[in-house]
């Protein structure tokens, strides 16, 4: 039988995502300055750099400027500087313009950009720089001695859906490192486990999320203004839900529709698939929309806690960065240039670290230090009551945060520091059925879900344990039924869970194959029972331009 | 000496997909005025001599060598080189069959040919010859040119071309010489896929019966079982069957099963997701049960029928029974 392989390295990054390619390229050129030559790895479960990597976006290029203090910003594969900003409340008809778009929410000087092209773009670099980066390999576990974080194992390959193994079965290997970054992305699953191992929410409020679900369209030439930006509030998730759209102006006459919603809403037949849809039957966006062709369709959930949600950020041997550490700003919209920095603060820690030849809890705490010095500290503080507001719906939230803006971010104007509650906590027990009644999928301009995961092009190998693990079946057909109508069904943006007829009963049918590794099944789940692991490598979707 | 298609043997007669690429070899020939003649291969290809000179070529080429009896990817590669070298042909075509997979790859390395693979279709822009084939998942058709002067190595997707449109005449035999020694082919090959156990080619299926999920439960697979034995057709089924342990993953059609175009596609209680439909567009009928007038399989299909498809298949299937008798 195969062996498992052994690999020894310095540093090891979790996740191919813009944290860790900065980190990775920011601490391989500070040790080269300082003559020293260490061996830094990525490790990435998607089948190539770029490929699991969604997000709207609109990046704010501080970081990447930092990174690369002698490029201009034309240099960096953004799409577009914004060009024009519209801020709007939607009814189910008309659309409001806001008098002035509010300056925190303004994206002057930001770039409209594809995150899969800047990760591509990012690797390359890490190409250049010698660092490895390792595709299509998952971590599926921390490796320890004692409380220190020594390494990860990656996934074995080749084990069929009875669990049993294939004949090219391949045992995942061990790769042990000084110190292992966390920069899995949101709701990382190695992140998920050490942080509740270690305790490291203690003290601080949960976490939150959104989900954001979006997709391309392909419009005839000359039709999409570049470097357009348009936010909504309002239709369709009405002033209850968090969340609202963005529209995006990309080359090659893109738009890039999405709609964000907020993890935290309390009707659990919300469907965050099926409201974007509803998004697009709004006569302005159908006027906008009706000529092209969808060309792509993803999801991804995204932490919208803030500074209070962050855990504690280092342990022996490990460090969180990114959204792994919930480095969002929600208020900017805005991860991607926090994400970079966080990795970079990392690697100037790791730099000491290698110094000292000390990886322990203390050591690895300068990281806290440096990121509470630097400018994620800043930015962040000044919003860190933001998401607690729309606690009171859409209205309470936009006072607060106005608020906010003349108090250096205190809660309603005084108070220092606004609890929360996890999002799947607010989850009531009386579904508002009908929704969705007059939603007609025709194919071509509204998709259901399955033509929707097709666009994401996401497969996986369809003879192996499903990565999705229900620790409580019994639950499903009988108290979730009861109690929420298998919100799993709604939630799911990817026709993951699919509640069956057996007999007189249903049972709870996954279709693992169809996810799109967007973690909400894990968040929001009223009851906690879904773990998201990895599946196998390289598996999942494969996304070009998202 | 133009384009060279590559007979493949399948039980002592010409492989209906290498028909087909004679169509795509001899549509090409049109396009690109060139002539077109294949190649028979094998330890005795005689069975086959009679009905590829029935076919409009240049000629009929025949290499004969005892290593050929039993199929070896070594032994063939080593053979098509050799025939690259001896007559020189522009392209190189053959049927995208499990062999070529195998063994075409190794003549494009030894003899510097770029191979281009699965092309589903052919054509000519200011004189320049365009191959097309589908990538990521069938969502985009690419079209690629080859490069250079080397000989272009082709295959062509199932149905990409009708086997029933390849022109008739009669053509000039001619036996080359090869060598090939015993050394030479470091494999050993195992009994064709086929005969394997629980191997199935749905991809050269002429009738294919495909269930669904709305079959219901797996007592009533029987049901489609017999109707695709009354229609000589291969069993297939949507991902939700074999999901659900109904039928093997190698009868499932689709984006993450196989892709099948065959003469007719029989689709029962199949509602039609993209994911399937990608899988087997290429059919060139497609009739369609389901209960669900709605379903996006009708959009598809060439006959429709809407109902219970446990009322209907087991009539049909007595049907079709009686006519046999």
């Amino acid at each position: 039988m195969a062996e498992r392989e052994v690999l020894d390295l310095d540093v090891l990054f979790v996740g191919a995502g813009p944290a860790s390619l900065a980190g990775a390229i920011h601490l391989k050129r500070l040790l080269r300055e300082s003559g020293r030559e260490v061996s830094v790895a990525v490790l990435e479960k998607a089948s190539e750099v770029g490929a699991h990597s969604l997000s709207g976006a609109i990046v704010d290029p501080r970081a990447l400027r930092e990174l690369f203090p002698d490029y201009n910003d034309s240099d960096f594969p953004f799409e577009a500087e914004v060009s024009e900003e519209h801020l709007y409340y939607l009814t189910a008809t008309k659309k409001i313009p806001f008098p002035f778009v509010p300056p925190p929410m303004s994206h002057h000087n930001c770039f409209v950009t594809s995150l899969g092209k800047l990760t591509r773009w990012l690797g390359g670099i890490c190409e250049d720089e010698n660092i490895d980066i390792f595709c299509g390999f998952a971590g599926t576990e921390l490796l320890y001695e004692g409380n220190q974080v020594i390494g990860v194992r990656t996934g074995d390959r080749g084990i069929n859906k009875n669990g049993e193994k294939k004949p090219q079965f391949e045992p995942g290997a061990d790769i042990c490192a000084k110190v292992v970054i966390l920069g899995e992305g949101t709701r990382g699953s190695l992140t998920k486990r050490l942080i509740n191992q270690r305790e490291l929410m203690e003290g601080r409020n949960p976490q939150v999320w959104a989900v954001g679900v979006k997709e391309l369209w392909r419009m005839p030439a000359g039709t999409v203004p570049l470097g357009y930006v348009a936010h909504t509030m309002g239709f369709p998730l009405g002033n209850d839900i968090f969340g609202g759209a963005f529209l995006y102006g990309m080359q090659n006459d893109i738009w890039d529709l999405g709609l964000v919603v907020g993890l935290d809403y309390k009707n659990p037949a919300i469907d965050s698939h099926h409201e974007l849809q509803l998004l697009k039957n709004h006569p302005w966006i159908r006027s906008l929309l009706s000529k092209g062709e969808m060309i792509a369709y993803g999801a991804k959930s995204l932490p919208e806690g803030g500074w209070y949600s962050i855990p504690k950020l280092s342990v022996g041997g490990a460090l969180l960065i990114g959204d792994s550490a919930g480095f969002m700003n929600g208020q900017r919209l805005k991860g991607i240039h926090l994400a970079m920095k966080s990795g970079m603060l990392a690697a100037e820690t790791i730099v000491e670290a290698l110094s000292a030849g000390n990886f322990t809890e203390t050591q690895l705490s300068d990281y806290e230090t440096r990121m509470e010095s630097s400018w994620i500290r800043d930015e962040l503080w000044k919003v860190r009551n933001f998401h607690q507001g729309f606690d009171h719906g859409l209205l309470g939230g936009l006072v607060n945060a106005g608020m906010g803006l003349f108090t250096g971010g205190r809660g309603w104007g005084f108070k220092n520091r606004l609890s929360s509650e996890a999002g799947h906590n607010k989850m009531e027990k009386d579904a508002e059925k009908d929704r969705y009644n007059d939603l007609q999928f025709d194919g071509t301009y509204l998709f259901d879900k399955v033509t929707d995961v097709y666009y994401s092009a996401t497969a996986h190998d369809e003879d192996q344990v499903p990565h999705l693990h229900i620790k409580d079946r019994d639950i499903c057909s009988t108290k979730c039924t009861e109690e929420y109508g298998n919100p799993c069904v709604k939630f799911c943006p990817a026709d993951v869970y699919e509640m069956v007829p057996d007999g007189n009963d249903q049972r709870l049918q996954i279709n693992f194959s169809n996810c799109v590794h967007c973690k909400t099944c894990d968040i929001m789940d009223p009851y906690q029972v879904i773990d998201w692991v990895p599946p196998e490598g390289g598996d999942g979707p494969v996304w070009v331009n998202l | 000496m133009g384009i060279l298609v590559i007979i493949e043997q399948k039980e002592n007669s010409i492989h209906r997909m290498s028909l087909e690429a004679v169509a795509g070899a001899q549509d090409m020939a049109d396009k690109l005025n060139m002539e077109v003649s294949v190649l028979l291969m094998g330890g005795d290809v005689s069975p086959l001599v009679e009905k590829a000179q029935r076919l409009e070529l240049k000629e009929v080429i025949v290499a004969e060598h005892e290593l050929l009896s039993e199929y070896s990817c070594d032994g063939f590669a080593e053979v098509v080189r050799q025939v690259i070298k001896l007559e020189s042909p522009e392209f190189v075509v053959m049927a995208h069959t499990y062999m070529v997979r195998d063994f075409l790859p190794n003549v494009g390395v030894m003899t510097e040919s770029p191979f281009i693979a699965d092309v589903i279709s052919f054509r000519v822009q200011e004189e320049t010859p365009i191959f097309t084939k589908q990538m990521f998942n069938s969502k985009l058709a690419s079209d690629i040119v080859v490069n250079g002067n080397q000989c272009g190595l082709i295959s062509f997707q199932s149905a990409a071309y009708q086997a029933n449109t390849v022109r008739k005449g009669n053509s000039s035999l001619r036996k080359i010489q090869i060598s090939l020694t015993q050394d030479q082919i470091r494999s050993e090959s195992e009994a064709p896929f086929q005969d394997s156990a629980g191997g199935v080619d749905l991809t050269s299926a002429e009738v294919i019966v495909s269930v669904g999920r709305g079959i219901g439960e797996e007592s009533k697979i029987p049901i489609a079982e017999e109707l695709a034995s009354a229609l000589g057709a291969e069993l297939a089924a949507s991902r939700p069957v074999v999901d659900s342990g109904w039928l093997p993953p190698f009868r499932q059609i689709g984006s993450s099963g196989q892709n099948v175009s065959p003469k007719l596609y029989f689709s029962v209680g199949i509602s039609g997701a993209i994911q399937h439909v990608v899988g087997m567009k290429g059919s060139q009928n497609i009739i369609a049960i389901n209960k669900d007038p709605e379903a996006p399989i009708f959009e598809l299909a060439d006959y429709a029928v809407v109902g219970d498809l446990h009322e209907i298949i087991p009539k049909l299937t007595e049907a079709i029974q009686a006519l046999h008798n």
